[in-house]
């Protein structure tokens, strides 16, 4: 496995985990943050696998657009689940 | 002169991933949101630095870009810790047991969070 | 309990299913005589040097147009659903932290240059990665500095509208003169010019300007109506 598949698959690792996370906490400023870190690990998945479009697009507008109307829509409802 | 070239550029990028599995291991050990936001500005910032002028140094055709990426790098990094640094303050979130003294308090910006 | 287990073994499913459809699909390989076509054909015939852009703006450019309709419908969506939908609730009102000297200091110096970025992207499409979608929403992005930062600032909604309007309408007419001139709609009528110029590779500038502008306007006009229902 060459050190390039290494970092795909401790990137994909990564991802799974930060998914876990998200779905099973209760605070869910913590969730959308973390969704943010998710989709920043695919931008750097689609630069890796040579689609640097792909990969601007997804950064600029998930790891900041998207959080931030999530934020705005969580202001409106309480921070916490249950 | 190509190789003095190359062997300052490549101990910069080592001293940047340094700097900031430094900056990381800080992050995790430090008990406190505001220590942490501590180890996590100022190492980082240093070690982004260091590890995007060594890549300029290697490849001299990138250095412009370089030297661009390195300024915009310092100009956002330390306001965006200031913000999130201020915010936590504001909400309220209490300072590590074993601090001893908290300046916010005496300006009248800082009124109504981070109980001791 | 009964319903987790349920979902787990249903999404495993899902994915052997997946992985079987897809594993002998021989993606990235010279089996694909499209693809083929576009990479061999691609810069000679249109002059633009980023194949990928080439293929969403010309050889695939009503797609492009499907797509910013969309867009369009979203947006406008989400607007007429956050109309007066104010911030009323009395007892949610906490008092107002004017923002700090860092942030609107930094902001005066920050916000011209991630508008030059975002225009750079956009004008640039057909030589580096990016093109207009990208280009747009770092146009907006700066917009949502400038209202993190400072307590009021405000953006002109009448401006922000007409100016998406317009962009939306220059794409229709780009390709009405495709058509009148090139005989199709949304033809390449400019002349492709030397790969890897500014003023190279047919329409594709000045679609992805158009596009750029809209989906810069389009975000703004989005993120200020946001802001707005949080007053």
């Amino acid at each position: 496995m060459t050190l390039l598949n290494l970092l795909e698959t401790l990137l994909v690792i990564g991802m799974l985990g930060a998914a876990l996370f998200v779905v099973r906490t209760r605070d869910l400023l913590a969730a959308v943050v973390v969704t943010a870190i998710i989709s920043l690990v695919a931008a750097i998945l689609f630069y890796v696998l040579q689609a640097p479009d792909v990969a601007i697009t997804e950064a600029a507008i998930d790891a900041g657009l998207t959080t931030a109307i999530f934020l705005v829509a969580l202001r409106k409802t309480e921070r916490y689940e249950k | 002169m190509n190789l003095l070239l190359q062997g300052v550029a490549g101990t910069l990028i080592l001293i940047g991933s340094l700097f900031l599995f430094l900056g990381a291991l800080g992050v995790y050990r430090f008990p406190d949101v505001y220590n942490r936001l501590q180890a996590g500005t100022k190492s980082t910032t240093l070690g982004a630095l260091s590890l995007i002028l060594g890549v300029g140094l290697a490849e001299p055709a990138w250095l412009p870009k370089a030297l661009v990426l390195m300024l915009f790098i310092l100009l956002t990094n330390p306001v965006s810790s200031h913000a999130i640094g201020r915010a936590s303050y504001k909400s309220g979130y209490p300072l590590w047991e074993g601090s001893i003294v908290d300046h916010c308090q005496e300006h009248d910006a800082c009124k109504g969070g981070g109980e001791a | 309990m009964t319903r987790r287990v349920l979902a787990i073994l249903l999404l495993l499913i899902l994915a052997v299913a997946l992985y079987q459809a897809l594993a002998r699909v021989p993606f990235g390989t010279d089996r694909m005589a499209v693809s083929r076509y576009y990479l061999d054909h691609g810069v000679q015939d249109l002059g633009g040097v980023n194949i990928v852009t080439s293929v969403v703006v010309l050889y695939r450019g009503f797609d492009t147009l499907g797509e910013v309709t969309v867009l369009f419908l979203a947006a406008t969506g989400l607007g007429a659903l956050l109309h007066g939908l104010a911030l009323h609730d009395e007892k949610r009102r906490r008092t107002k932290t004017p923002p700090s000297l860092i942030m609107r200091t930094a902001t005066r110096i920050l916000f011209p240059l991630i508008l030059l970025l975002g225009a750079y992207v956009f004008v640039h499409g057909h030589l580096t990665p990016g093109g207009g979608f990208p280009g747009g929403v770092v146009v907006a992005l700066a917009y949502l500095l400038g209202f993190l930062a400072h307590d009021h600032w405000r953006v002109n909604h009448r401006a922000v509208r007409w100016i998406e309007g317009l962009a939306g309408m220059t794409y229709v007419i780009i390709g009405l003169l495709g058509l009148y001139l090139a005989g199709s709609f949304l033809a390449n009528f400019l002349p492709p010019g030397t790969p890897g110029r500014l003023f190279s590779a047919g329409i594709i500038p000045l679609i992805y300007i158009t596009i750029g502008f809209k989906v810069g306007s389009e975000m703004t006009g989005l993120l200020s109506e946001m802001k707005e229902i949080t007053e």
